[in-house]
């Protein structure tokens, strides 16, 4: 067996050479041919697309009405706390639920910057994404040797006492009422209006989904997940999978803190009780109702708790219930989450496609 | 016989409460030389792998490899060269043939934090890094759809993608427990293939397994493990025509002092 490892990648999607032919023959599978490597191009083409128009769809569903634009721009709050929640809950299946939190700090880190020190708002994300990359690794710290139920009750807690704070910390955050920016949101004078931002904030979405998507299928990603289910065997290649861990919860809640800046800077305002433990809960919920196999599951999850929790009921607080029976539903029809069930009814028509790895699948 | 010692084990000693595993190995692998490791179910031949590879902790002794202290989290032990595979298979089952061997390979080139955090940026980037390599070097071993599912995989089948992935990781010293059982021919083939390939590249091989014969034709030197303890050491031809071989397999007697 011969290994060059000088040889350019991507060498193995040019047509069979005679040599790579020869290579075929000595993997002894008779008339397997060279396989396609990867994943097909088409589905690193696809999800983005369908992602953009499916979010355009939103956007265009707004419109103008002040209403439908208030619930597009929390769809895609929720939807960045949920692709901030997949990266270690779904890829390195540690379950913290300290995002209420993380949110939290991104919003007031925006109105801080614009009411405390008369700064611009757009100074809040990067310094509350370097706030909530700081809390998650200490607390990732504090509790290395956590997991399952006693992580996720330690990190509740914390997104309870972070809560308090708030309250408690009137000089910084105004206490219970919270905190209002006098003007809207201005970069270099320009004002840009609600439509401006809502459209910016799906935007976001989209980047975010993409790009954690990518991660999901890059070396790095590959590895997280691979340590969830065999820790040992990871250690044992030279990963330090403390580390790894470390990584996706900081990523988990940069993200999520960009979800919080982003209510902030539509609505110009928080209060303690923005982002409470309610938005965890749901959080987990999405992928799981979209699937898991894709960031895009969150994301089509957070549409649907979006829909069934704030825009459908006609009782009040029933919303829940709704949300409720859509869970049992998904979970007893497709258990991989609506995009898993698309997926699955796609390569029925189109068998043959070569699988890149899935997450979570349970069917 | 110092200079040619890749990695060396002076003493090794492991206590599992009462009982002990392992008491007082003294255990070398050379340059180029593959190593078998013998000895009936519970001689102690997993535990050494465990106690080399760091899954488990020493009670006494020392390790080095190409010299320099081998010890500290498995992570520490793979960077300083050191590859291993399972009794009992551990894949991620979920993810394909050739993310499996991808996670070797990523070990490999950026362990540290640092070039962990780099990985992240070039995934953005380029999803595809390394994966035709890891997948070229899958079928090499006769693993030629890399995009399967390891859960999907014969226990052979298994055996041969760990044998892959720590490959990968282009290891100085690679220890195989049992990698033949379950393993059909062609994965034998494959296997024997790697571990020569592993030889011919002037590293060194662990091999644990329970066929005798399949050990005694490919390990240049055997170490016959009775109750935690080296009992015999030589060529394979020695250690099949020995006493203690006789003695350890078919009971009888040899001097256990």
């Amino acid at each position: 067996m011969t290994v060059d490892r000088t040889r350019p990648a991507g060498a193995l999607r040019r047509p069979p050479t005679a040599e790579a032919e020869a290579e075929t023959e000595a993997g002894a599978r008779a008339g397997a041919g060279r396989p396609a490597v990867g994943l097909p191009r088409a589905a690193d083409r696809w999800p983005p697309l369908l992602g953009a128009a499916g979010l355009a769809l939103v956007a265009a569903w707004a419109g103008g009405s002040a209403y439908h634009q208030d619930l597009a721009v929390l769809f895609a709050v929720y939807a960045l706390i949920g692709l901030g929640m997949y990266v270690p809950f779904v890829m390195a299946g540690s379950l913290s639920m300290a995002y209420g939190a993380y949110a939290g700090i991104g919003a007031y880190a925006v109105l801080v910057a614009q009411v405390k020190l008369d700064a611009p708002f757009w100074l809040g994300w990067p310094a509350g994404c370097a706030v909530a990359v700081a809390v998650a690794v200490l607390l990732g710290l504090a509790t290395a040797r956590l997991s399952g139920f006693f992580l996720a009750a330690v990190t509740l807690l914390f997104g309870t006492a972070f809560q308090r704070w708030l309250v408690a910390s009137e000089d910084l955050t105004g206490g219970a009422s919270g905190m209002a920016a006098g003007a809207g949101p201005a970069v270099l004078g320009w004002h840009p209006g609600r439509g401006v931002l809502m459209a910016a904030g799906l935007l976001l979405v989209w980047a975010v989904a993409w790009l954690v998507d990518r991660l999901r299928r890059g070396a790095w990603g590959v590895t997280v997940r691979a340590a969830r289910e065999v820790p040992l065997a990871v250690e044992s290649c030279g990963v330090r999978t403390r580390a790894l861990d470390l990584l996706a919860l900081a990523t988990g809640a940069a993200i999520a803190s960009m979800g919080g800046a982003l209510f902030a800077t539509f609505q110009a305002g928080v209060t303690p009780e923005t982002f409470t433990l309610d938005i965890v809960f749901l959080a987990v919920f999405m992928p799981l109702i979209g699937g898991l196999g894709t960031s895009w599951g969150a994301v089509v999850g957070a549409l649907v708790v979006v829909e069934t929790t704030v825009n459908l009921p006609v009782l009040d607080d029933s919303g829940k219930l709704v949300l409720t029976a859509v869970v049992l539903a998904v979970l007893l029809v497709a258990p991989n989450g609506l995009l898993g069930y698309l997926d699955r009814t796609r390569r029925r028509f189109a068998p043959g496609a070569v699988r890149g790895g899935r997450d979570g699948a349970r069917g | 016989m110092a200079d040619g010692a890749l990695l060396r084990g002076t003493g090794i000693g492991k206590r599992y409460g009462g009982v002990t595993a392992l008491d007082g190995v003294d255990v070398e692998v050379r340059a180029g030389e593959v190593l078998g490791l013998i000895g009936p179910n519970g001689a102690g031949k997993t535990t050494l792998m465990d106690v080399v590879s760091g899954a488990q902790d020493l009670d006494a002794g020392t390790l080095t490899l190409a010299g320099r202290p081998l010890a500290g989290a498995p992570w520490r032990r793979a960077r300083l060269g050191l590859a291993r595979t399972f009794q009992h298979p551990q894949l991620a089952s979920e993810l394909t043939v050739a993310e499996n061997v991808l996670t070797g390979r990523l070990a490999a080139r950026h362990s540290s934090v640092r070039g962990m955090a780099a990985s992240m940026l070039r995934g953005l980037l380029s999803t595809a890094t390394g994966r035709d390599e890891c997948a070229r070097l899958a079928a090499d071993m006769g693993l030629d759809d890399p995009g399967r599912l390891a859960g999907e995989l014969t226990l052979g089948e298994k055996r041969v993608l760990e044998v892959v992935r720590a490959l990968a990781q282009d290891p100085q010293v690679m220890l195989l427990d049992e990698p033949f059982a379950g393993a059909d021919a062609t994965g034998i083939a494959a296997i024997m293939e790697a571990i020569r390939t592993v030889r011919r590249r002037g590293h060194g091989v662990v091999l644990i397994d329970h066929s005798v014969d399949l050990v005694a034709s490919l390990a240049e030197r055997v170490v016959l493990l009775d109750s935690g303890r080296v009992v015999f050491e030589g060529t394979p031809e020695e250690c099949l025509a020995s006493s203690e071989m006789r003695a350890v397999y078919f009971g009888g007697g040899y001097d256990r002092t």
